[in-house]
């Protein structure tokens, strides 16, 4: 496969009785390769080495990456099924007591059972996750589908890729995350990356994004705050957040007024251009700026270095995707690749930075609300039936659509949802509007929760089943570039732990539904189900075998057969996947948040990750080092903010909003606007900044709006002790 | 071939990822050995890795009274022998970059030994293996030689161009600010 020049030949070191085991980062999209340290005496993880022949990768990883390993044999592992007989207790970590697998299957069947019977199929839910292999994300669609029959799964893919998803379809007919493989990155000549803080929260690109600045190229960043990557940027647009969409007609205008429009490309390979240089028409950068904040001049300057530069990749993230406008501002910014031609060859193309580990991969293959293997849509009978194919049964019996992930915590605070299965997620951390979703999930008649850990999600269950880390099971997942890896199993599942597949195998059996389930007896047996699945979708993995992915170091989707080698860059021929061919060019008129600041809340509020935590922080907040490096959270304050409210670093203080309230440490620094306050979302109960964030939903994508709400601070009186 | 640790301090983006990494190295017993700093944390997200650069002529081992402090081979200033470090702290004053540290439980100084299990086989160490950002490289000198001509010199950012705070170093550093003599494509 292609070897870059960041590609060095370098032997690991291998200790004496130690194994190394081949892998990815449990972690983000990044999937940093790395080889798990197994000792051959005890069988047991110990340790990590870098693997430096990944070729996206070699050998780097974040902090993260690197002490993921402590995961595996953490002294707060679930060894056992947890019971919990008495609901009173939900809510909390009291109350549970061990049991046994089958006394825990008994009780979840019972329960389900009741349920089902007494107010029908779709009172049952399940909500998952995507950072679990492509086999597990499968399965838990025909699980939800076939062996509960309910029409209610969705998953936390919608709190984090919904609206790249959402965008990249109507703009390209395709959601393949990456336009064009990583190893282009360091050659393009600018990257304009908005909504991102790439330092932090896919740090392993760095080396690439510096590389371009270093060649002489441009880096242009898009964020209220001045993040790690904004700091050394060429510019830095450092507008309010929620408003890119603004800023994305604003730069689009300049292009076309500054004549970098390619109108050979558009002619032949677009529609909606004239639409869209109308409704842009009115985005001076005056305009512009007078909605988004930014210095004119700025706006100007990175249009031009976009426009003039011979390739550039626009690059974004949650920044601009977790927005009740996400969708759109997906499709605006990509706006800037199509009307210049940008796209469809090597070093130019547009990307999102994937979160999730599998965020690529799990979003496509069946555990959306309305979608099956493959990107089929579960409302064309077309996929349906050939989806039935695989799963061997009748089109009248495929669930109907069910509802956003958000959607689903309404429905069970008015009890259409009465019974839950989660998995791989902690909606009660990583959920907007947490009172209302925390009190959602209490309200539920029994909830089944699957983690390895006791999550804050988990302590809202009746019944939990242990599951395994990453390093105790194999699976593919699709990193951000659209590259369908391998991971690899380095130990034994500890106590009585079990993957979700074999927990899903099992509990199908017990539903009665075992002659749809009982054949898969183990990953592999899945993955070759559901490449069948996938084949003649969209996301065709159908070629993508684990053999083929060893030998090549991956393999980009789609990939149709076994002599097709798979896709890296995507367009190359300028077909679009649109019924004609062509890239849609999407005229967008402007919204401003859905809460915009007023007298009471006059501070807009943004919310994102720092470096040492993923997502929730259910996993990372239990390793020490990373527990050191950042153990609470904390509130960013620009000096001048501070003083008008009197406050001093370090001080605590109460951040809150029409929603809910937290105390939080003050964090003083002038890298952020003066009008905007930033908290990081990976801590749980009363520090969960999601008690505070809007669910101010997109249209089409369901994404809340996480990144831009109306907030007030308060000083802490403390009371003196009488 | 002959490889060294390159600092290039303008690439930092301060995710500590080095200092995890240092934990992994055989015979490190899971401690780390070096620092990042935040440069100016309620100014900017500015951050830089201080190294111990494993001085030529290195103040800690000539400041040790029991010869504790050995150089191996390859240059690499090897952390205290467990047999005979005194548990003085000498080292910890001497060096001008407040590199060694100090175990009291086990009266022990420790240091960054540049994870000689590694560099001996010319394997880059655990830090330079994993930095994202590549602040920290393992580079050949020709390696290093085109860095400083790619990186301008005359902006007088490259450390060995101006006068050493401790004599010569097998790690060679690049300061914040070589960019600025960097020609724009465009
Ligand atoms: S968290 Fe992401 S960037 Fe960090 S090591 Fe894991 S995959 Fe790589
Ligand atoms: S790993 Fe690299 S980027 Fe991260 S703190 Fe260390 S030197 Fe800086
Ligand atoms: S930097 Fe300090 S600890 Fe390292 S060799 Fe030089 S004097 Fe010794």
């Amino acid at each position: 496969m292609q070897r870059d020049k960041f590609f060095k030949e370098v032997e690991n070191v291998i200790h004496p009785n130690e194994t190394l085991v081949k892998t990815h980062c449990a972690y983000c999209g990044m999937q940093c390769g790395m080889n798990l340290r197994v000792n051959r005496a005890t069988n047991k993880i110990i340790g990590v080495e870098p693997r430096y022949d990944w070729p996206v990768t070699v050998g780097k990883m974040c902090p993260k990456g690197v002490t993921a390993y402590q995961q595996t044999n953490h002294d707060d592992r679930i060894l056992k099924p947890l019971i919990r007989d008495d609901a009173s207790l939900k809510g909390t970590k009291e109350g549970f007591r061990e049991a046994s697998w089958n006394e825990a299957y008994d009780l979840i069947v019972k329960k389900f059972s009741e349920l089902q019977n007494k107010y029908g199929k779709d009172s049952l839910s399940v909500f998952s996750g995507v950072s679990m292999t492509n086999e597990k994300c499968y399965l838990t669609g025909k699980f939800a589908r076939v062996a509960l029959g309910t029409r209610y799964i969705d998953y936390n893919g919608r709190f984090c890729m919904s609206s790249a998803a959402g965008g990249f379809l109507r703009s390209f007919g395709v959601d393949r995350g990456s336009t064009l493989p990583w190893t282009d990155i360091h050659e393009t000549d600018c990257l304009f990356i908005a909504g991102s803080n790439t330092a932090e929260c896919h740090p392993t690109s760095m080396f690439r994004v510096w590389n371009v600045q270093e060649r002489g190229g441009y880096i242009i960043v898009v964020d209220p705050r001045e993040t790690p990557i904004a700091r050394r940027a060429d510019v830095h647009l450092d507008l309010k957040p929620g408003t890119d969409l603004a800023l994305a007609n604003g730069i689009l205008n300049l292009l076309i007024q500054k004549g970098y429009a390619d109108k050979e490309f558009i002619n032949n390979h677009t529609n909606g251009f004239e639409e869209t240089k109308e409704l842009v028409k009115e985005f001076t950068p005056e305009y512009t700026s007078e909605l988004t904040g930014v210095a004119p001049e700025k706006i100007i300057r990175a249009a031009e270095i976009y426009g003039k530069a011979p390739n550039a990749v626009v690059m974004f993230a949650r920044g601009i995707e977790q927005q009740h406008k996400g969708v759109d501002n997906v499709s605006g910014y990509t706006n800037m690749a199509l009307v210049t031609g940008k796209i469809g060859r090597p070093k130019s193309g547009v990307a999102t930075f994937t979160g999730q580990g599998n965020g690529q991969g799990g979003r496509e293959h069946g555990q959306k609300a309305d979608l099956l293997p493959g990107y089929r849509k579960i409302t064309n009978p077309k996929h349906v039936e050939e989806v039935c194919k695989v799963w061997k049964i009748t089109p009248e019996e495929m669930p109907q659509p069910g509802v956003s992930a958000y959607e689903m915590f309404e429905l069970m605070e008015q009890k259409t949802i009465r019974g839950l299965y989660l998995l791989c997620s902690n909606p009660a951390v990583s959920a907007p509007n947490l009172n209302f979703v925390r009190s959602a999930m209490k309200n539920l008649d029994f909830m089944l929760c699957s983690d390895f850990y006791l999550s804050e999600s988990a302590e809202f269950a009746d019944v939990i089943l242990p599951s395994v880390t990453w390093s105790e099971d194999e699976g593919t997942v699709t990193n951000l570039e659209g590259r369908i890896i391998k991971i690899n199993k380095a130990q034994e599942p500890i106590g009585e732990s079990k993957p979700d597949w074999q927990i899903q195998v099992e509990l199908a059996e017990r539903l009665g539904r075992g002659k749809y389930f009982s054949y898969l007896k183990t990953a592999k047996d899945i993955a070759d189900e559901f490449r069948l699945a996938s084949k003649g979708g969209y996301a065709d993995y159908y070629g993508a075998t684990w053999d083929k992915i060893d030998k090549q170091d991956g393999v980009f989707w789609p990939c149709k057969d076994e002599n097709d080698k798979g896709t890296p860059h995507m367009f190359l021929d300028k077909k679009f996947y649109h019924a004609d061919g062509k890239a849609k060019i999407c005229a967008l008129p402007y919204r401003p948040p859905a809460e915009e600041p007023d007298e009471k809340y006059p501070l807009r509020l943004t919310t994102g990750r720092v470096v040492y935590h993923y997502l929730s922080g259910n996993q990372t907040r239990r390793i020490q080092f990373l527990r050191d490096m950042c153990p609470e959270p904390y509130v960013e304050v620009h000096p001048e903010t501070a003083k008008i409210y009197n406050m001093e670093h370090e001080e605590r203080v109460r951040l809150f909003t029409r929603r809910g309230e937290a105390i939080y440490k003050v964090k003083i620094t002038e890298a952020i606007r003066k009008d905007t306050v930033f908290v990081p979302y990976h801590f749980g109960h009363e520090q969960s900044i999601n008690l505070l964030t809007i669910a101010a939903l997109d249209p089409i994508s369901r994404m809340p709006e996480y990144k831009a709400c109306a907030a007030q601070l308060e000083k802490v009186e403390i009371k003196k002790v009488q | 071939m002959k490889k060294r640790l390159y600092l290039e301090l303008e690439n930092c983006i301060g995710c500590r990822s080095c200092l995890a990494a240092c934990t992994q190295c055989g015979g490190h017993e899971e401690r780390n050995r070096n620092y990042v700093y935040d440069v100016n944390p309620m100014v900017n997200r500015q951050t830089m890795p201080l190294m111990c650069l494993h001085c030529v002529n290195p103040a800690c081992a000539r400041s040790c009274p029991a010869q504790a402090i050995q150089i191996h081979e390859t240059g690499a200033v090897l952390s205290a022998l467990v047999e005979k470090c005194i548990g003085c702290q000498n080292c910890t004053i001497a060096c001008p970059y407040g590199i060694p540290k100090f175990d009291t439980e086990q009266n022990l100084m420790y240091k960054c030994d540049l994870c000689i299990d590694r560099t001996k086989d010319s394997i880059p160490p655990m830090c330079a293996s994993v930095c994202p950002s590549n602040t920290l490289q393992w580079l050949t000198d020709e390696e290093i030689e085109n860095k400083k001509k790619q990186f301008n010199l005359d902006n007088g950012k490259w450390v060995t161009s101006i006068p050493y705070l401790e004599g010569e170093t097998n790690v060679k550093v690049n300061l914040p600010g070589i960019l600025q003599g960097i020609t724009k494509l465009f």
